[in-house]
């Protein structure tokens, strides 16, 4: 039987970085098709291809052997593509009904569009039966639990024909017996013959839903296989890379003095971590999307509000408790956050203004800023890291991505800081300067600071960090040495399953 | 009911239960409010910020804002005038007036959707002032009087002794008002307001429909030059100076949300008469003009201040 869906030759690249590269796949109908890999493999690009939300680079989607337009998401749609996404999309003052017919409602008299309620509440009545689902649809969308607002976003996708239906992340935001009811829907959608793709990155749901895997990595297609064929651990295996080994020993092994204690702390998002940092050593953060990498950082330094918990830095006037920005700053703890563009730096800005956003000692004096020191602070900075730059007054927006990183480090090349916490600290930054962040981070270790390092890339922790520890909604779940990490042991614990 | 259901009734009921409570109090501390000669003059005076709100409220419901809608009623007017002095016939005099607008507004939603200004915010800034300018330089700076009595008295006259004035924001309220909630531009525009990106997603043609948005803010602000000019029997390039800022304030204490895809008419025309009705209140209590301006200026922040909280509770 041919494929209903295929995607052949698809390579996207946004602003230099490959996120696919000459990825095919098909889709046949009434099977479920699960799409899986680590955080940044490409699956939710493929998605987004697929459902014209996104104009590949090179490469064709065909329906029914019929090219799709590319990157034309209302033309997929009609032709039978819908997408659920992960965060449901909908308008929430509008009402289920509204939501179902939005962008078609069915209108009389003429060019006055005068919108037929009855018809618009039928046809919705309809499209929820067809789904199995069971909300009123005069209920207003927003004031829906983000279950039935995923279930309403199937239905419309369902009433609107559509042969194909993408779940990136289905159950991302589900109950356990909400879950139970997707897996009726997305049986039903199966038998009907339509085709289900569906991302996750939970091994036992994606049997529950799906017969065939396809794995992503780093934006290549890596397997694909009948799921009955492979095993949780092949799987996983194949997601993480086998060619992963770890490489070089950190270069030194760090003191026993504890530089940063981070006690019971929680936070909207974070349940109770609890940690400790020794001078020297760089402590990794492990985790799938979504597991709380960023909110446990920002919840150390102080950026984002905690709800119990408490964090000390040792300096050389003891134990300090730090609670604010300000606090974590003066104690000599820095952050650098994970959007480099939007959060790190003030791209319209000077280099010598960006490595002094955090006053250097010395930087203000009686309340004016210090142009010499700052002026020294910038240059040494320049030298030390080597960053790439035409002077300390060119523009950081004109600075690539890796030298753009290297100034935000440079703001922490200072004696007075003790800690630093990382948060993807080379995302979008080209090989070559990924490795010379690397080594930074190494001498910076090796000079005495603990170093927290947040990433999703399991090659970078397994390189760099001395210990790591595995996230998994907002709760530390395992702790491993460097002796005894791997990148399958780590996956699995992120995701929750035995490897 | 859902908690949420019953939250968004509270949110809609907000705006009348204010109104009325500044009423009873009104009542109680000056006599001469309770009168129907007062409470017809409070109308009629509303009457052009209404319009000028309803039309406010339109483009506030995607999540926009028109600060050039004062301008318009200027430019409006003094058109208006220039066509009644020429010798148009007053209807002509007025489609033309209504025309140029819709125009103006319909140059706003252009240069938001074709040219991809950031923000209606700076858009409708530059047309405040261009259109400003314009009004200035049509009437040489000084007001355009003696308009035809063929003219004002349907605008400026009572029918069963309801003002004119009051029947135009009537029936302009009732076309909003099915506009908004009886047709798909209407129901698009809520969706937009939402959520643009689901918007876009689902199929709404989002340019088109912001485009109709700001053209039926410009049209309001004309029929409320129409209203004024009829009133002050002249044409005035800087009638409505500051305007804009009024039916800002009314749209926003009528419960509609700055973030977008909440509103009503009833609770922006509730806004509006609570606007009017606070000056008159004031005016009779033999409060200064001065210290008027710090209390609709509060009363202001706290409508926001409800909002804010609303939509808090709703995260």
């Amino acid at each position: 039987m041919p494929p209903l869906l295929e995607a052949t030759g698809i390579t996207k690249a946004f602003a230099g970085q490959v996120a696919l590269w000459n990825v095919s796949v098909s889709f046949a109908a009434g099977e479920g098709h699960a799409v899986a890999g680590e955080n940044g493999a490409g699956k939710s690009t493929l998605m987004s291809v697929l459902a014209g939300i996104l104009r590949p680079d090179a490469g064709e989607v065909r329906l029914d052997g019929v090219a799709l337009p590319p990157g034309n998401v209302v033309e997929a749609q009609r032709r039978g593509i819908g997408l659920v996404p992960q965060e449901p999309q909908g308008a929430p003052t509008l009402t289920v009904a509204e939501n179902i017919s939005l962008g078609e409602t069915p209108a009389g008299l003429g060019p006055l569009r005068v919108v037929d309620r009855r018809r618009l509440n039928d046809l919705a009545a309809d499209a929820l039966r067809l789904a199995g689902v069971d909300v009123p649809v005069d209920a207003l969308f927003g004031s829906l639990r983000l279950a039935d607002q995923q279930l309403v976003l199937i239905a419309r996708a369902l009433h609107r024909g559509s042969r194909v239906l993408i779940l990136d992340e289905p159950t991302s935001s589900l109950s356990t017996r909400e879950v139970e009811r997707l897996y009726e829907v997305v049986a039903r959608m199966k038998a009907s013959g339509r085709a289900v793709l569906a991302i996750s990155h939970r091994l036992e749901e994606l049997r529950a839903m799906t017969e065939r895997i396809t794995v992503l990595r780093d934006g290549k297609h890596v397997l694909s296989a009948a799921l009955a064929d492979v095993t949780n651990a092949e799987v996983i295996r194949a997601m993480a890379g086998r060619d992963v080994t770890s490489a070089g020993a950190p270069s030194q092994a760090p003191s026993e003095d504890v530089v940063l204690d981070v006690s019971d702390l929680g936070s909207r998002r974070v349940g109770g971590v609890s940690f400790k940092v020794r001078r020297g050593e760089i402590v990794g953060l492990a985790g799938l999307l979504g597991a709380g990498r960023s909110r446990t950082l920002h919840a150390i330094f102080g950026s984002e509000k905690r709800s119990r918990g408490t964090v000390r830095l040792h300096t050389e006037r003891g134990a300090v408790a730090v609670r604010t920005v300000g606090d974590s700053l003066a104690a000599g703890m820095g952050l650098v956050p994970e959007d480099r563009r939007g959060q790190g730096l003030v791209l319209g800005q000077s280099v010598l203004t960006n490595v002094n956003l955090v006053l250097p000692r010395g930087g203000r004096r009686f309340g004016f800023l210090s142009r010499p020191v700052l002026l020294q602070t910038a240059l040494d900075a320049i030298r030390e890291l080597v960053i790439k730059a035409g002077g300390v007054a060119a523009r950081v927006a004109t600075l690539s991505g890796g030298n753009q990183q290297k100034v935000v480090l440079a703001r922490f090349l200072r004696p007075d800081t003790k800690v630093l916490l990382l948060d993807e600290p080379t995302r979008g930054v080209d090989v070559g300067a990924k490795e010379e962040i690397h080594r930074h981070l190494e001498a910076m270790a090796a000079r005495g600071l603990g170093l927290v390092l947040a990433s999703s890339e399991i090659p970078e922790l397994l390189r760099l960090c001395h210990r790591i520890l595995v996230l998994r909604e907002g709760r530390i779940v395992g702790e491993m040495s460097r002796a005894e990490a791997t990148a399958e042991g780590i996956v699995a614990l992120a995701a929750g399953v035995t490897a | 009911m859902s908690r949420a259901g019953a939250r968004i009734l509270l949110g809609r009921l907000a705006p009348l239960l204010g109104l009325v409570i500044l009423c009873v109090v009104l009542a109680l501390t000056s006599p001469h409010f309770l009168t129907a000669d007062n409470l017809i003059n409070v109308l009629r005076q509303s009457s052009v910020n209404a319009l000028l709100a309803l039309g406010q409220l339109v483009v506030i419901i995607t999540a926009g804002i028109d600060l050039s809608i004062g301008s318009i009623l200027g430019v409006s007017s003094v058109v208006l005038a220039m066509l009644l002095r020429a010798g148009a016939p007053p209807l002509l005099a007025v489609l033309g007036t209504l025309v140029l607008g819709g125009l103006i507004g319909l140059l706003n939603g252009l240069l938001l959707t074709r040219l991809k200004l950031p923000h209606p915010f700076i858009s409708t800034l530059g047309t405040m002032n261009v259109a400003r300018g314009a009004a200035m330089i049509l009437a040489g700076g000084v007001p355009i009087s003696g308009l035809p009595e063929g003219f004002r008295s349907p605008f400026n006259g009572d029918l069963f002794g309801v003002p004119a004035a009051v029947i135009v924001v009537g029936f302009a309220g009732v076309i909003v008002h099915l506009l908004l909630e009886r047709t798909v531009y209407g129901r698009d525009l809520f969706a937009i307001g939402g959520n643009r990106e689901a918007a876009r997603l689902a199929g709404v043609p989002v340019s088109s429909r912001l485009e109709l948005a700001y053209t039926v803010c410009g049209l309001m602000a004309a029929v409320a030059s129409l209203v004024l000019a009829a009133r002050m029997n002249s044409g005035f390039p800087l009638a409505g100076t500051g305007a804009e800022l009024d039916a800002i304030a009314a749209v926003i204490i009528g419960g509609a949300s700055f973030f977008g895809g909440v509103g009503t008419v009833s609770g922006t025309l509730i806004g509006a008469l609570f606007i009017g009705l606070l000056r008159n209140g004031l005016n009779l209590l033999d409060v200064s003009a001065y210290w008027q301006m710090i209390v609709i200026g509060m009363v202001i922040v706290a409508a926001v201040v409800v909002d804010v909280l609303r939509a808090r509770q709703g995260d």
